[in-house]
């Protein structure tokens, strides 16, 4: 059963989609700054990222698909599943965000330091750390979409709020394999 | 929508959607923390007044430094302290008062001062919206705006002065906290309340595109919008795609000042220690900072040419000279104004074929600008012109606008860009474009929407005189000042007596700084005069500019969700001014065309074949005359 949504919300959806472009901009923004870098430099970070950021993409990726069904069960009215698949992103959003850190102390033990004559380096974690503060408030979308569903919110209301986490949510998904992807091609 | 509606459902008051404006509200929530768009905008303007007030009273500080650089003023030191200690400015001391001058002019006056304002009074009356897309945010947005002020001020009163390193803070004086005094705490303060200024900026902006895209009334159509809102749209835009690179800037520049990272520095020595950062540079942080700068200063002057061209059709008494163009000249800018920001950096050693590169984007620039002064002049061509303060002040727009552009022209060539770089030219330049055009705008967007603001009318002859001693006294501060600069005197230096070839030059320096003294004495007018009318200005009419844009149709009476019936609904562009054939000289928006059979013309129907039909018919039976001339 789809929902139509009043034109109020849907102009308030639209500001997400204009705060998603203005993230993007901030990260191209990093990025662009990677690329003038490297090129004035002839050197990127030449590191090997260290495998962490893989498990973390993956369990970031599962978290999408675990939301895209939260979203499903949304529109069919199943609260059950809704419960447990909202419940599935939100741990593993904890899990990625907990992967991310542990990624950077990997790379700080090789000696690839925030604190660093090479900016390429620094500007790993500085990415990786404004990602992760997106995940933060992606969490908090989900947390109040999955408390939505606790606490049986009227049904236009439950769908208005799974969109706006998945928009967020796979934004930063979609966002992080762009920069891991970026890391990886141009180092 | 432009079909004859022959039995017209305008009629207002029947019955209310929402039944708005009847719940009581507290002080609070009424003046404060309000999230009527119409308060907000109040609480933009005074607050930009305030700041405008401020940063004026700046200028002048330096000013007298520059007029009278061995000249000691004890009334300086009572006031300022150890900042003026012997009566004269010290020259730490002039550095911050030219950044935060610069900062709080761009930023905080003519971006959310004058964006702030007129777009958020502007957006929901023209385009017939009972409030922003979230007023929420829009009420976050002020107080965030707020906060920055705050901030930024209270740099003011500690140990080491404000930040320093001009408004463009170019490291490395602002990313070693120990460059100079105004690198520590004050160049702290400066990027914890820009970071909020760009959060409120982009709140505000987000909700401004949102409102513009998704609320707008029944036939309010995209080409039905008056200029003023497709100015603040795109100027909205460009905020939002221009603005987050700030932030990316800033937070690598927050880590080399707090966490020794090399992002921007390298081989540094200060005093006799070797500074470890290497890699970096600080040309990166102009790419980053021009990226926004440049679209930063559009952001600044869009809300500006919008409201000059309302005013001055209005005024006019005749319909905006090539609208469409008007238009696509708009978005001309504001494509083009992401494409031209390393005109900023010609002399930083840039590939010269990349300069090349931005030069003719910079030059191209010029083309939808100059687009837009022909059709301002030819609005005005012939016009039944009522010299109203707004239209004095739109006018004065559009003259600093020219005399000001023409000057881009020259920086914008590379080659004569490497004399003119980092001199007053290039001062005269901004300050005449950018600086007094927007300001001028802003006048003229605060005399003609005031009675919509206040429900009461500003004194016009208290108007003329503010407007024609600023006018003149801002041609007498500026244009000189391109004579320094083509002499090669460099901007932001201290004392001109110190050096050979400036001395020359301290005579016509106190004849600027006379000027700007009077200049700043005939805002004392204004700023009477605003605050005065708020409480004892004449009762204003309805629609007092005979204008016919929608916010002319809401009740003087300010109310919560802004018209008391029905939203109405647009039959028609905002132009319709002098219609052969009309009654009056102006036919309101919300006036159907079956109701002015006499003036229409075949293109109002945009190709509608039925109702060019009915007119055809209409015009036979009534006035065979103009069915001959407009039919075959
Ligand atoms: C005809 C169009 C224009 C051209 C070709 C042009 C060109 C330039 C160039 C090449 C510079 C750099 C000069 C230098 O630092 O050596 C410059 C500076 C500047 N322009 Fe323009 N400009 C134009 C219009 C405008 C407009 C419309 C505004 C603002 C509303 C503006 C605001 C500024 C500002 C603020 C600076 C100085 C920034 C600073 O260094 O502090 N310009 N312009
Ligand atoms: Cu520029």
């Amino acid at each position: 059963m789809e929902q139509e949504l009043p034109p109020s919300l849907k102009a308030k959806k639209f500001i997400l989609w204009l705060f998603v472009v203005s993230s993007t901009i901030m990260f191209g923004g990093f990025t662009s700054f990677y690329i003038v870098f490297a090129a004035s430099k002839g050197k990127g970070h030449g590191l090997v990222l260290p495998d962490v950021f893989m498990y973390s993409t993956a369990v970031l990726v599962l978290s999408s698909i675990c939301l895209f069904f939260a979203a499903k069960a949304v529109r069919n009215q199943n609260v059950q599943t809704q419960k447990i698949f909202l419940s599935a992103t939100l741990v593993l959003g904890l899990v990625f965000a907990w992967l991310q850190i542990d990624a950077w102390s990997a790379l700080y033990q090789t000696g690839a330091t925030l604190v660093n004559n090479n900016a390429a380096i620094s500007l790993i974690y500085i990415v990786s750390g404004m990602h992760l503060l997106h995940i933060v408030a992606g969490l908090c979308f989900i947390a109040i979409s999955l408390f939505g569903a606790f606490s049986n919110v009227p049904a236009q209301k439950a769908v208005y709020r799974i969109e706006i986490a998945s928009i967020f949510w796979h934004f930063i998904d979609i966002l992080w394999i762009y920069l891991y992807v970026f890391l990886l091609l141009n180092s | 929508m432009s079909t004859i509606t022959l039995h017209d459902t305008h009629n207002n008051g029947h019955h209310d959607d929402h039944d708005h404006g009847h719940h009581e509200q507290s002080f609070i929530t009424k003046y404060v923390f309000s999230q009527d768009h119409k308060m907000i905008a109040k609480q933009f303007l005074i607050t930009g007044i305030v700041m405008a007030v401020i940063a004026m009273g700046l200028s002048i500080l330096f000013r007298i430094q520059l007029a009278w650089p061995d000249k000691s003023f004890p009334i300086l030191e009572t006031f300022l302290g150890k900042w003026a200690e012997g009566g004269r400015i010290k020259p730490d001391f002039y550095l911050a008062l030219v950044t935060i001058h610069g900062t709080i002019m761009v930023f905080f006056v003519l971006t959310a001062g004058l964006s702030g304002t007129f777009s958020n009074l502007l957006i929901p009356l023209q385009l017939g919206v009972r409030d922003m897309a979230s007023p929420f945010m829009n009420m976050l947005s002020y107080w965030f705006f707020f906060t920055a002020c705050i901030i930024m001020m209270s740099s003011f009163f500690i140990q080491t002065g404000p930040a320093s390193a001009g408004w463009t803070i170019y490291p490395p004086l602002s990313a070693l906290p120990k460059a100079i005094p105004g690198s520590g705490l004050g160049m702290t303060l400066w990027l914890a309340s820009m970071v909020l200024f760009v959060v409120s900026q982009l709140m505000g902006g987000i909700n401004y595109v949102s409102t513009v895209l998704n609320m707008r009334t029944k036939g309010m159509d995209l080409w039905k919008m008056p200029l003023t809102i497709w100015a603040f749209f795109l100027t909205a835009i460009l905020g939002v795609l221009s603005f987050p690179v700030l932030v990316a800037g800033v937070v690598l520049l927050i880590f080399d000042r707090s966490f020794g990272t090399s992002f921007y520095l390298s081989d540094i020595v200060m005093g006799s220690q070797v500074l470890p950062n290497e890699g970096g540079s600080p040309i990166l942080w102009e790419h980053l900072f021009w990226f926004l700068g440049h679209p930063e200063v559009y952001i600044v002057i869009m809300p500006a040419l919008g409201i000059s061209s309302e005013v001055i059709s209005v005024n006019s008494r005749k319909p905006i000279f090539g609208y469409h163009a008007m238009v696509y000249s708009l978005i001309g800018i504001t494509v083009l104004s992401f494409i031209v920001w390393g005109h900023h950096m010609f002399v930083t050693g840039m590939n010269p074929l990349l300069g090349g590169v931005f030069m003719i984007t910079t030059l191209i620039i010029a083309v939808p600008s100059a687009v837009k002064t022909f059709n301002y002049l030819a609005t005005l061509w012939r016009g039944n012109i009522r010299f109203t303060p707004a239209m004095l002040c739109a006018i004065g727009m559009v003259s600093f606008f020219i005399s000001g552009g023409l000057t881009g022209i020259f920086l914008g060539n590379a080659s004569l860009d490497i004399n003119l770089h980092d001199t007053y030219f290039v001062v005269a330049h901004f300050h005449l474009v950018m600086g007094s055009a927007a300001i001028f705008g802003m006048l003229a967007g605060v005399y003609h929407w005031y009675p919509k603001m206040f429900g009461t009318m500003m004194n016009a002859k208290l108007g003329y005189l503010h407007f024609w001693v600023t006018f003149i006294c801002a041609y007498l501060v500026f244009f000189p000042l391109h004579f320094l600069g083509l002499d090669g005197v460099p901007r932001r230096y201290y004392a001109f007596t110190e050096f050979e070839f400036m001395q020359k030059w301290v005579t016509v320096n106190i004849f600027v700084t006379w000027s700007a003294i009077v200049a700043a004495l005939a805002q004392v007018a204004f700023l009477f005069n605003f605050f005065y009318s708020i409480f004892f200005g004449k009762k204003a009419t309805q629609n007092p500019w005979e204008s016919n844009t929608l916010e002319w149709t809401t009740p003087v009476e300010h109310i919560h969700g802004n018209w008391p019936g029905e939203i109405p609904t647009v039959h028609r562009w905002p132009y319709d001014y002098s219609k052969p054939g009309a009654e009056q000289d102006f036919i309101p928006q919300t006036v159907p065309y079956s109701e002015t059979m006499l003036s229409n013309m075949p293109h109002d129907f945009e190709g509608n074949a039925e109702s060019e039909r009915i007119q055809r018919e209409w015009d036979a039976k009534n006035a065979p005359e103009k069915a001959d001339v407009h039919f075959h």
